[in-house]
């Protein structure tokens, strides 16, 4: 059954088309990448998904749902979240406070309560807090509850940014460029990070990524943009030796040759 | 009513034009600081007054010194404006170096807290040093473009009255359209006017395409305060009469012309800075008979606010603008 | 010596002594010295050493309000200056207060509010003319002025009011862009004067540039709280109040949603924080805030008019913010007490004390340079200073602490269950696709 089904999706900046008509189809509890070269709209895409832009045309729709139209909160309340390519953690706050925000949509505590510290609102809050520890183990950065999020480490910092996104119980998680950065090992980390997601936590995971070792090994479709454009889909063995994507990647002649 | 409106409207047109103008030159300071920096410069409505004021000082020395009597009222005024956009456009360089540089990082809020704070700050120095030399705060010019000049717009049509100015307006209104028409050629035609598009438009490309950001930086303040300072010259020499305060209630009119005509579009602040100036004046003349007497001539300055309110709700990117896209 | 000072920082028993010996000493000598100014100053300053000892919280409140609530009344009625000096704490209070809410908008929202006054201006109106005749002056039924007791319930008013006025300023500028919303409250400061000055005619509902006068005092058991030592406890009860919802408010749910936005606006909406809403919030609270505030300043004053409300006001209240630490519950209160004191008894004692100096023709300090008269500049350059050397004030923000000890108990039955180390080759099979 398909979670996120896109039609025709097309982002126009002035006269420069950044998306034409993108079509996906991405099956519940799959993981799915989106690759191509630099510039290739892979951002705009997510953009659009979660609101950030408008899209020109083509609709995008969540468990039959369409998206289109919605403000960026509504989209994360339908049930998408996602990470940043440029890093975008609430940086003076702290490591359990990022994650609280992510729970920010289905926390059962308003300001009325707050302050008269209603019986309701401290339990809400309460479970909160301990499900964001928790959140936090589940990431490796229990350790670093207290500290800013300015002050932890770029792989941290990154980890952190998905278990905020988690803590938003999305049905659909889109990580751009998880692994930019990172060195070996911390993407090892992150490859077990994301397949242990995938499996435990229900949840369907859709990310940008250039490293091709990582994006091979996990994903179990995938689509190519270049220039907008969707130029190949398909299984990472198909997409490995599809000529049109290595044209993408290397330029024209890079086939030829060899 | 109706007759009442027609009959003064030659009167407002060439005061909504002079005071237009003034708003317009002003107006183009900010959206050029905010078409560059995305700060709005509150210390810019004090650029203008500082302007005045250190036109006033040049006239009083000169007039002290008997140069005035010797030489032809439009070279006395050519010098003083001269000193004093100099004057004001090294200020403005000087105040972007000191308190917006450091900050160029910082929050937007941190930034725009120095603005507020430089604001205040020019005031008060302003405030001392004329209250020191003269004992008064407010300050009066003696007036270089003194003549009379009756317009018989009634002559035009038999319902018009006619409109009376001082020579001085003339002044005013070909400076000022001087300025407009050199600044737009400035930006537009000229090597420098380039690269300030480009570090408008994307500081990071611009500084990999060999532009040197911060220089491009500074001459847009230097120049957007040049131009504010030689207005505050058009307003001594208009109005007469100057204070420490008038750059405050005048810099949030001319903001609301720079947001009307599409902020960072240098055109539109000069329509925008046209049009605000009519309107205030056209409210200033009949807002008493429009509402029987309910509301009088004080209530001119709401007009500046409720259209920068309406604007914002109806048309926010302004009349010229383009709505801009952020990058995430 | 270093040692010693590192020794002294550990040990609580001779802080406290300290402490004690230290209000004992400056509250005698504000009893015996019946006109300093230095020994009241140095009284209140015992608060702020009070929040750097090392105590827990809960004794720092008790031994905090004892000396507030108690032992700086008591020393200070031993003087003739009492009720100066109670009316110039009466004002911190209400500064305070006011500050707290600026705090809201600036300190954890990010956004500039330049017009706040015109919210206490709205507040000081609204009690102003119901408790007065003025109302009577426009309204053709009920009895006014209406007596003190109301008062009470118009310090709800005064705020649901402001909160009103400053939704309907927010909602168009808030939609469209945060740093409009600085040069739109200056503006609407300004108009807010202009309207309550010249509202005379057509219909005479604000008195215009006469003021409204002759406002009831507050009343309560049917005491009237009329002399700025009763005032006091007034002020001190509604700073307790509000110093309570601003620390509940900064930990709950909406407070974080307020520093995510400011932190970074387009995190903060995709994890959910509807950018308005929250913003607006912010806005509304603050404004009320500072309604609440000026109805209490009406009723002390029992006058207002329009020249108590301009852009200096505003700016004050954002030096005090600023000034203390933005987002910093006890630094904006310090930072309140400071340029509040600065304002009403520094300043004008400097300038009383220079004006003797040069009648005595010791020196001549020209009347321009009074510093009295110098508030813009010295607030201008407090602004600058602190912008580029002290962004985060006298007591930065400091984030609540969590206890890992605390939240690890429960964590039994985790729904997170953490990775396993998986082998090389793909772990687990994967849907079909």
């Amino acid at each position: 059954m398909n979670v996120l089904e896109v039609t025709d999706l097309t982002k126009k900046f002035g006269g420069l088309y950044a998306n034409t008509n993108i079509n996906m189809s991405i099956k519940k509890n799959s993981i799915t990448a989106v690759i191509g070269p630099n510039g290739a709209g892979k951002t705009t895409f997510f953009n659009m998904i979660t609101a950030v832009y408008k899209p020109t045309s083509g609709d995008i729709l969540l468990n039959g749902k369409s998206l289109v139209g919605l403000k960026p909160h509504q989209v994360t309340k339908f049930g998408i979240a996602r990470t940043f390519q440029n890093i975008r953690l609430f940086h003076d706050l702290t490591v359990l406070d990022n994650v609280l925000v992510g729970m920010h949509h289905h926390l059962k505590s308003n300001w009325v309560g707050a302050l008269f510290q209603m019986p309701r609102t401290r339990h809400a809050e309460d479970n909160a807090k301990k499900e964001a520890y928790q959140l936090l183990e589940y990431v490796g950065l229990a350790d670093l509850l207290n500290e800013s999020a300015g002050n932890l480490s770029y792989g941290a910092q990154r980890r952190l940014e998905i278990a905020r996104a988690i803590a938003a119980k999305p049905k659909v998680l889109l990580l751009d460029e998880p692994a930019a950065g990172m060195n070996p090992k911390e993407t090892k980390k992150l490859t077990d990070l994301i397949h242990d997601m995938r499996s435990k936590l229900d949840i369907t995971i859709v990310l940008i990524e250039h490293d091709m070792k990582l994006v091979m090994e996990i994903s179990d479709y995938i689509y190519v943009l270049d220039h907008g454009e969707e130029i190949a889909s398909g299984k990472p063995d198909d997409i490995r030796n599809n000529p049109r994507v290595i044209e993408a990647y290397l330029g024209k002649g890079a086939v030829a040759n060899g | 009513m109706l007759a009442h409106i027609i009959q003064t409207l030659p009167q407002v047109i060439v005061d909504g034009l002079t005071l237009g103008v003034v708003y317009a030159v002003v107006a183009i300071g900010y959206t050029m600081v905010y078409g560059i920096l995305e700060l709005i410069n509150f210390a810019h409505g004090e650029i203008f007054m500082s302007g005045a004021f250190i036109g006033t000082t040049v006239l009083l020395i000169l007039s002290s010194v008997g140069f005035l009597s010797s030489v032809p009222a439009i070279l006395a005024f050519i010098i003083i404006i001269v000193i004093a956009s100099l004057a004001t456009g090294f200020l403005g360089m000087g105040i972007e170096r000191v308190a917006y540089r450091p900050l160029r990082s910082a929050p937007k809020l941190i930034t725009l807290i120095t603005a507020i704070g430089v604001s205040f700050l020019l005031q008060d120095i302003v405030r001392f040093i004329a209250e020191l030399k003269t004992g008064n705060y407010i300050v009066s010019a003696p007036s270089l473009f003194n003549d009379k000049i009756h317009l018989k717009t009634s002559a035009i049509l038999p319902q018009f009255g006619d409109a009376l100015f001082k020579s001085s307006f003339l002044v005013v209104l070909i400076v000022a359209i001087i300025m407009l028409v050199a600044l737009d050629f400035f930006v537009n035609r000229t090597k420098w006017g380039m690269a300030m598009r480009a570090v408008a438009q994307d500081r990071e490309t611009a500084s990999l395409m060999s532009i040197n950001v911060n220089k491009v930086i500074s001459v847009t303040f230097f120049v957007g305060s040049a131009l504010g300072g030689a207005t505050g010259v058009l307003f001594m020499i208009q109005y007469g009469t100057i204070d420490p305060y008038i750059g405050f209630i005048l810099g949030i009119k001319a903001f609301t012309a720079a947001v009307l005509g599409g902020i960072g579009n240098i055109r539109g602040a000069m329509v925008g800075g046209l049009l605000i100036g009519f309107l205030e004046m056209f409210a200033a003349a009949n807002l008493s008979t429009l509402t029987h007497g309910a509301f009088g001539a004080e209530y001119k300055d709401i007009f500046a606010f409720a259209i920068l309110i309406a604007v914002l709700i109806f048309k926010p990117e302004g009349l010229f603008g383009k709505a801009v896209v952020e990058k995430v | 010596m270093r040692k010693l000072v590192d020794l002294f920082s550990q040990n609580k028993k001779a802080q406290l002594l300290l402490f004690i010996v230290y209000v004992a000493v400056t509250s005698l000598s504000l009893i015996l010295a019946q006109q300093s100014v230095v020994a009241f100053l140095l009284l209140l300053f015992s608060i702020l050493l009070l929040y750097f000892l090392k105590l827990n919280t809960k004794a720092k409140w008790i031994i905090g309000l004892l000396i507030v609530a108690v032992l700086i009344p008591f020393s200070a009625s031993q003087g003739q200056a009492y009720e100066s000096y109670m009316d110039v704490a009466t004002l911190v209070g209400i500064y305070c207060a006011m500050a707290l809410g600026l705090n809201i908008v600036v300190g954890f929202a990010g956004l500039l509010d330049l017009g706040f006054i015109a919210f206490f201006a709205v507040g000081a109106y609204t009690y102003g003319i119901f408790a007065s005749a003025q109302a009577s002056k426009f309204l053709h039924f009920g009895h006014f002025p209406l007596s003190g007791e109301s008062f009470w319930i118009f310090i709800l008013i005064g705020g649901i009011v402001a909160a009103i006025f400053g939704i309907l300023l927010g909602i168009p500028v808030l939609r469209v862009k945060g740093d409009y919303l600085a040069i739109v409250t200056l503006g609407f400061g300004e108009i807010i004067r202009i309207i309550f000055n010249n509202l005379d005619h057509p219909i005479n509902i604000t008195n215009g540039s006469m003021g409204i006068a002759s406002i009831a005092p507050p009343k309560i058991f049917g005491i009237v709280i009329a002399n700025a030592s009763q005032f006091y406890y007034v002020a001190l009860a509604i700073l307790l109040v509000v110093i309570y919802i601003v620390t509940r408010l900064e930990h709950s749910k909406i407070g974080r949603a307020w520093k995510a936005i400011r932190d970074n606006e387009i995190a903060g909406q995709a994890m959910g924080i509807p950018l308005v809403k929250t913003k607006l919030t912010a806005f509304a609270i603050g404004a009320s805030f500072s309604g609440m505030m000026g109805v209490v300043f009406a009723a002390k004053q029992t006058y207002v008019d329009a020249t108590s409300f301009t852009l200096l006001e505003s700016t004050t209240v954002l030096v005090m913010v600023l000034l203390g630490g933005m987002g910093s519950v006890p630094g904006v209160i310090l930072g309140a007490a400071v340029v509040t004191i600065l304002n009403l008894q520094v300043l004008t004692e400097v300038s009383n004390w220079l004006n003797q100096l040069n009648t005595n023709g010791v020196i001549s300090v020209p009347d321009a340079l009074s510093p009295a008269k110098m508030q813009r500049f010295i607030f201008g350059l407090l602004l600058i200073l602190f912008a580029l050397y002290r962004p985060k004030g006298l007591i930065p923000a400091k984030n609540q602490k969590y206890d890992a000890n605390k939240l690890k108990k429960s964590t039994t039955k985790s729904m997170y269950v953490e990775p396993q180390v998986s082998n090389d080759k793909k772990a687990s099979g994967g849907s079909e696709i």
